[in-house]
């Protein structure tokens, strides 16, 4: 198995950081694409971050409470070695607008 | 795109002009289970886009089988912002939003039909809105959920011309609740602030006067229990239990009025208390 990890993304409004209000899953959890995985909140408003992939979550980052910088991790996904490569693309269903959605980070190799 | 279509919807003109209001209706992917629409209203200053997807609320309700409208307020969002006042009143909100639940095919309540009939959430301005509307749609409105409601008014009680001079001038702002509303509206560099003052203006005109016309089917009411702009929760629910109506009280704890809209409990509480 290889781990998967997605930062915290760009949440727009020229935002750098959010605060974790409620994580929704915990680590050993194994999750549905789209499943909301944790509530944020920016000095503008309340956040929540839905899952950018189906797996089995690994490891969260930042307890309710702690504040997160974007681009810092969010959390870390078990994914079997072979698709480690391509699900760091999610798929386009619908045209760009504001919606926030993670985006794995490729640094394993 | 699972089913969801905008701006196809026919529009019609409200006292003889197109609010340009932008709407959306979500479909939920089992749409054969026919429950009757969920109508959202955002707060002052948000939108829908922040104030019910960002947060989770339209997937929420679309997961539990709700058929989704939103729109956003005028001077709000997508929504166009006319110059002239008339279009902020809450009475010509309220006909605009009748309009566009009718085009979305709602239809009076009938009972023993559960696709009969509108469910309606509000947030803040949204909650005043939707009491208005439930109070004056009897016939439509099955349910309320008033979310961060307030039975007073602080936009009927925003000081404007403080506002103007401090936009004007970066005059200081005696009025906290005036500087706490103006700081808000900016927070949002999309929002159009001169169409959030003539929506301020326009309430002004029709101030909430929550006694005045009571809604009468069962409402929800929800808050941070941090939430300083709703700690007349209590006053609403009892002014709704005086005239007979059933009314269920939740505070959300540790929550506040920005940060109980991406709470789970008040998204559950919501959608077992429209449960057909």
């Amino acid at each position: 198995m290889a781990e998967l990890t997605f930062p915290l993304p760009d949440l727009g409004e020229g935002l750098i950081e959010a605060t974790v209000l409620e994580w929704l899953v915990a680590p050993g959890d194994q999750v549905e694409r789209n499943q909301p995985l944790v509530e944020v909140e920016t000095s503008k408003s309340a956040v929540e971050l839905p899952s950018p992939q189906a797996g089995k979550v690994l490891r969260i980052h930042g307890e309710p409470g702690q504040s997160i910088s974007v681009g810092q991790p969010l959390i870390v996904f078990d994914v079997p070695d072979d698709s480690a490569g391509i699900v760091g693309t999610v798929p386009k269903d619908e045209a760009p607008k504001r919606r926030v959605r993670l985006s794995a980070v490729l640094d394993e190799d | 795109m699972s089913g969801r279509h905008s701006g196809e919807a026919p529009t019609h003109t409200v006292e003889g002009t197109d609010p340009r209001l932008f709407v959306q209706v979500h479909e939920p992917q089992d749409a054969a289970i026919g429950n009757r629409p969920v109508l959202l209203i955002h707060g002052f200053s948000s939108s829908s886009a922040l104030n019910w997807e960002a947060t989770g609320w339209v997937a929420a309700l679309l997961g539990a089988g709700r058929r989704v409208i939103t729109v956003d307020l005028p001077g709000h969002g997508r929504s166009a912002a006319p110059d002239d006042c008339d279009s902020y009143s809450p009475s010509r909100i309220r006909a605009d939003l009748l309009q566009i639940v009718t085009d979305a095919g709602a239809r009076p309540l009938m009972s023993g039909d559960s696709s009969s009939g509108l469910d309606v959430i509000g947030y803040s301005l949204g909650s005043r809105l939707a009491w208005e509307f439930g109070a004056t749609q009897p016939e439509l409105v099955h349910r309320l959920v008033l979310g961060g409601p307030n039975s007073a008014d602080p936009l009927a009680d925003f000081d404007l011309s403080a506002a103007q001079q401090h936009l004007a001038d970066g005059t200081p702002i005696q009025d906290v609740s005036t500087a706490g509303l103006l700081r808000m509206a900016q927070l949002l560099p999309s929002n159009n602030i001169f169409a959030l003052l003539s929506l301020v203006e326009a309430i002004k005109s029709e101030p909430f006067d929550a006694a005045e016309a009571v809604p009468h089917m069962p409402m929800l009411l929800v808050a941070g229990d941090q939430d300083e702009r709703a700690v007349t929760l209590p006053v609403l629910a009892s002014i709704a239990t005086a005239a007979g109506t059933a009314v269920k009280e939740l505070l959300i704890p540790g929550r506040n009025h920005t940060n109980v809209l991406t709470n789970r409990a008040f998204k559950q509480a919501a959608i077992e208390f429209l449960a057909p």
